[in-house]
């Protein structure tokens, strides 16, 4: 183009030239469509980085996690461990056991216990009403050289500020009428130097203790039933804590192995990168000091399993006692609760025994050599039962306790918010009027802005104490789980997370009904059908995929929202006791996302712990891949033919 | 509606008398009708319960009938002294020591509780940094990609692998952008400095200095592009509807006058488009004003005395300083202290500021929309 072949003239073979900046021949157009076509690359490179910076965090998880339970098992925790379980098995039991005895108490001792409860109760509300007189009277009087005349008129000054108070504040409806007047001439009566319990309120104390002492003769059997299961493990425990301590001391210096050994690689590090031979020399001199004892396992785990012998013949002697407590055991208690629990013991009484003669099986074919694999690690990672951090026995990084906490509130938040949802998405598209609608949409939008701190700010300081509230509501005792114990537990979390994912999934219905072509329903009425059998019966039927989509897709806001499950769901890292069915949601719970929040902030950079949580991450961003992918796949599988 | 025509026709002595399914019929819309209006009635008391209790903290009944001293004071502990003869007082640690020299032995005792007292400016002034920073990133890149998107694009691999990351993206929960964030952003992204880390993953030097792959820190920045990641796919979707709402008659009337394809983009498409895209977007911002998991780890901090161009490296601060931030504040102030009348006034004061903040982004997009669509209409 540039030689001039064709005999075009000079001015122009300028016009001809494609414009250039800087004497560089650009070609502006395709500079803007590179440039654009860079931003939207950006994206797909985030998804790529995230994954990737979610990776570079949590590579070495494996391995160390691999590495800590190989010390796990070397050092003999493992071993150890195989006790622990019946253990704490006998101590489940016997807490049981314990909270049937204190209901079958209660029948007797109760009345007595709450009035000397409530009559302690406004005994301290009075003092506390009081305060400011009583100081400086408790002040003359132990100065010692107050004139009387003032001591008498600062106690005329604190009867006075207490008939006040008395007059505020109203007795507990406990008691009758001359009950009531004797406990306010106990009250009134209250002053600074008298240590003694006022009359009454001493006759209420003293009536508790004696039908308290009643109650334990009247259950004298069921006591002694629970001191001897209660002691039966003594022995075990004894011989477990023995092992405990040694296995510590090897853990511990196994760990202090592996620091040296680090310490060691990364001089040895240092020294091959060194600059000048001093320095190198330095560190190479410093290597060589890093002394690395290899520890022993082997004796320490031949001086342990010869505790074994001990363990099993001491077995024989624990089970006849406890089967004897058990024996013990009232057959019928005389409360509901009481008996549930008696029940519940009974059930899982010969699983227990099964435990304690399996754990000797366990501890015979159990091998401290036996190596963990790395795939080990990643099993005990996503299926393992306990995540205890900062402890002084053994770290776990399991995250089925979070799992299952996240699932259970999204599955409750789920059950809450579709119908609710799915019924305002029908409503405001076939039934509301034009008006109504052009309220209801932009309001349910609008709860999408609400910050989702808010929510959980709401759940903390509002909604908690009123679910607990609502619990206490003799009538409503029916429902499993109430009286609820805790005010932060999953069904809270759960309602917040409902009024969350409601806007979501709202508006995907709602457009799923919208998408229905006119003539579905103008088909259906003409052959006769009324308003409500074309919705239900044509119109819904032929947006149920949107509605799946927009059920899986809120699924997907649930699950991964932060803060409400921070702040409400109670943060308890324990898998749910299902042992009382339904009920299970009105308990505390952590989550994968609220677990990150929390922790992340408190441990130090490139540790298992700090690994493990970007491991949830992981976790976390491939449940939301997934569920993308399956709403994605129920809207083709169910698309309806183009009219 | 069909429905609505049937019940209001005349009365008829040939009507069909009422069936038990005009019945079902009532009972089914009704039943509707009211989780329709549950779900409005719990949206409201929410609302309410705030304004309730939160109005009174910013309002007061006298001139100027706003608590100024709670919207420019920056967070401290609040003490509560108390003397012998009942009198309480409320004061700042610099107070306390003055009342409790002046009162002596007439104190009978002092509570302090923590980020109660003082006012919410430190938090304010992080989240409107943030959310600025956040969307002058999302808002560049979003409206970027969606041009390229939808007018240079063609159909292919490459355009199916962007949008499935956009949707995928979109679902990606908040507090896994927080990790991304901190691995991203706060410890490996680019900085030129003299002194580089020794985290730092790659130093290039640059002769007179080093550019080092070090990170950010904790900083405004991190956290503004932190959030700017988790409303990009927002914004981009939303951009990408509102250039393709513009009809192509516009586009190809200007090639037809000979019109290059970005002269076209810059003086046909987009202005039309502009205002579709900024609306929505606003919406993505308040999102990212709302958001707390992705700054926690990024650019938030629980307490800070300074604001960030008073600290060390002067007004370069407002972007290399970690702040306060309103969304990470209501956070400890819910769960890290207990609540009695003295914190709650803090809670709830901070909550109707942000409450207020964000709807009114919110009702503004609303606003807007409601009123561009009747003015663009082709």
């Amino acid at each position: 183009m540039n030689d001039n072949p064709n005999g075009i003239s000079e001015d122009m073979q300028a016009l001809l030239k494609k414009p250039g900046l800087l004497g560089v021949r650009v070609d502006r157009q395709s500079l803007i469509k590179h440039f654009f076509n860079g931003c939207a690359g950006i994206t797909i490179i985030t998804l790529f980085l995230i994954m990737w910076s979610l990776l570079r965090e949590s590579t070495g998880f494996l391995p160390t996690y691999r590495w800590e339970l190989s010390v796990y098992r070397q050092a003999g925790l493992e071993y150890a461990d195989f006790i622990e379980k019946p253990l704490s098995e006998h101590l489940a039991l016997h807490s049981k056991l314990n909270r049937a005895f204190n209901a079958e108490l209660n029948t007797i001792s109760r009345e007595s216990k709450l009035r000397r409860d409530a009559a302690f109760l406004i005994k301290q509300q009075i003092e506390e009403k009081t305060v400011l007189q009583r100081e400086p009277l408790q002040e003359a009087l132990d100065a010692g050289n107050t004139p009387p005349e003032k001591i008498t008129a600062l106690r005329k000054t604190l009867t006075e500020a207490t008939a006040a108070a008395l007059g505020s504040e109203p007795l507990p409806k406990l008691f009758n009428e001359s009950e009531k007047k004797s406990l306010t001439a106990d009250l009134l009566g209250l002053q600074p130097d008298v240590t003694d319990m006022p009359p009454f309120i001493k006759s209420l104390m003293d009536k508790f203790i004696e039908q308290d002492k009643a109650g334990k003769e009247k259950y004298a059997a069921f006591i002694s039933a629970l001191d001897a299961f209660e002691e039966a493990s003594e022995p075990i425990t004894e011989l477990h804590d023995g092992m405990k301590e040694q296995v510590l001391e090897v853990k511990k210096a196994a760990t202090q192995q592996h620091m040296a050994e680090d310490a060691k690689f990364k001089l040895l590090e240092a020294a091959r990168a060194a600059k000048t031979a001093e320095k190198r020399e330095g560190f190479e001199k410093d290597a060589a000091q890093t002394d690395i004892n290899p520890i022993d396992y082997k004796t320490n785990i031949d001086s342990l399993i010869t505790k074994l012998p001990e363990y099993e013949s001491l077995i024989p002697a624990y089970k006849d006692a406890v089967s004897k407590a058990m024996e013990g055991i009232p057959q019928k208690a005389d409360t509901h609760e009481a008996r549930e629990l008696i029940d519940q013991v009974r059930k899982s009484f010969p699983k227990h025994l099964a435990h304690v003669d399996e754990s000797v099986d366990h501890m015979k074919a159990w091998q401290w050599d036996k190596p963990i694999p790395l795939f080990r690690a990643l099993t005990a990672f996503l299926f393992g039962g306990d995540w205890i951090t900062n402890s002084s026995w053994q770290d776990f990084y399991g995250v089925i306790p979070l799992f299952t906490g996240s699932l259970l509130i999204a599955i409750t938040a789920l059950l809450i918010a579709l119908p609710f949802s799915v019924a305002a998405a029908i409503y405001t598209n076939q039934f509301a009027s034009p008006r109504e609608q052009e309220i209801i949409k932009p309001f349910i939008e609008f709860i999408q802005a609400i910050p989702s701190v808010v929510l959980g700010f709401i759940g903390i300081s509002v909604l908690g104490d009123l679910i607990k509230e609502t619990s206490n509501i003799p009538w409503l005792q029916w429902i499993p789980g109430f009286p609820v114990q805790e005010r932060l537990n999953m069904f809270n979390a759960g309602l917040l997370l409902a009024l969350m994912a409601i806007p979501t999934m709202f508006s995907l219905a709602e457009d799923a009904l919208q998408n229905v072509p006119r003539a579905f329903s103008e088909a259906s009425e003409a052959l006769g059908a009324t308003k409500l059998q074309t919705v239900f019966r044509v119109i819904f039927p032929a947006s149920i995929s949107g509605v799946f989509a927009a059920m899986l897709l809120g699924l997907g806001r649930i699950i991964g929202e932060t803060m409400v499950v921070l702040l409400v769901a109670g943060n308890r890292i324990a898998i749910p006791d299902f042992s009382d069915g339904i009920g299970a949601v009105f308990q505390p719970a952590h989550t994968l996302t609220g677990i990150i929040a929390q922790e992340l902030g408190e441990v130090s950079r490139g540790s298992a712990h700090w690994q493990a949580l970007f491991m949830v991450g992981i976790l976390l961003f491939f449940i939301s891949l997934l569920i993308n992918f399956l709403s994605r796949k129920v809207v083709k599988r169910f698309q309806l033919p183009k009219i | 509606m069909h429905a609505s025509a049937k019940s209001t026709s005349p009365d008829n002595p040939f009507a069909k008398r009422k069936s038990h399914l005009e019945f079902y019929e009532l009972l089914t819309k009704s039943i509707l009708r009211g989780a329709t209006y549950l779900i409005l009635f719990v949206t409201a008391s929410i609302f309410i319960h705030i304004f309730i209790k939160g109005a009174p903290v910013i309002f007061q009944s006298k001139a100027p009938f706003i608590n100024t001293k709670f919207l420019t004071e920056l967070p401290e502990t609040l003490h509560i002294l108390q003397d012998k003869q009942g009198k309480i007082y409320e004061t700042d640690p610099k107070g306390s020591d003055i009342i409790k020299k002046e009162l002596g032995s007439n104190l009978r005792q002092e509570k302090t509780m923590s980020y109660s007292g003082g006012g919410i400016l430190g938090p304010i002034v992080g989240t409107v940094l943030l959310v600025v920073g956040c969307m002058i990133v999302a808002l560049f890149l979003g409206i970027s990609s969606a041009i390229y998107l939808s007018e240079y694009a063609k159909p292919g691999r490459f355009i199916e692998m962007v949008r499935l990351a956009i949707l995928n993206l979109s679902g990606v929960p908040s507090v896994v952008f927080g990790l991304f964030g901190l691995g991203m952003f706060v410890l490996t992204a680019p900085v030129i400095t003299s002194v580089p880390h020794e985290r730092s993953l790659l130093v290039i030097p640059l002769g007179f200095s080093n550019l080092s792959f070090q990170g950010w820190d904790t900083s405004v920045l991190s956290g503004a592009f932190t959030l700017a990641f988790v409303i990009l796919p927002v914004i981009i979707t939303a951009s990408e509807e509102c250039l393709r709402a513009v009809p192509q008659g516009f586009r190809e009337t200007s090639l037809a006058l000979g019109a290059t394809r970005w002269q076209t983009i810059w003086r046909s498409v987009l202005p039309f488009a502009m205002p579709g895209i900024l609306t929505s977007s606003i919406l993505g911002i308040a999102r990212a004003a709302g958001e707390t998991a992705p700054i926690m780890f990024t650019a938030a901090l629980a307490f800070k005395d300074k604001l960030p161009w008073q600290g060390q490296s002067g007004f370069n601060g407002v972007f290399t300083e970690s702040v306060q931030a309103l969304p990470y504040h209501i956070y400890t102030l819910a769960a890290r202290i207990p609540k009695n009348e003295y914190s709650e006034r803090a809670q709830y004061g901070s909550v109707f500021v942000f409450l207020v903040l964000v709807m009114s982004l919110a009702m503004a997009s609303v606003l807007l929309r409601k009123k561009l669509r009747a003015k663009y209409q082709w």
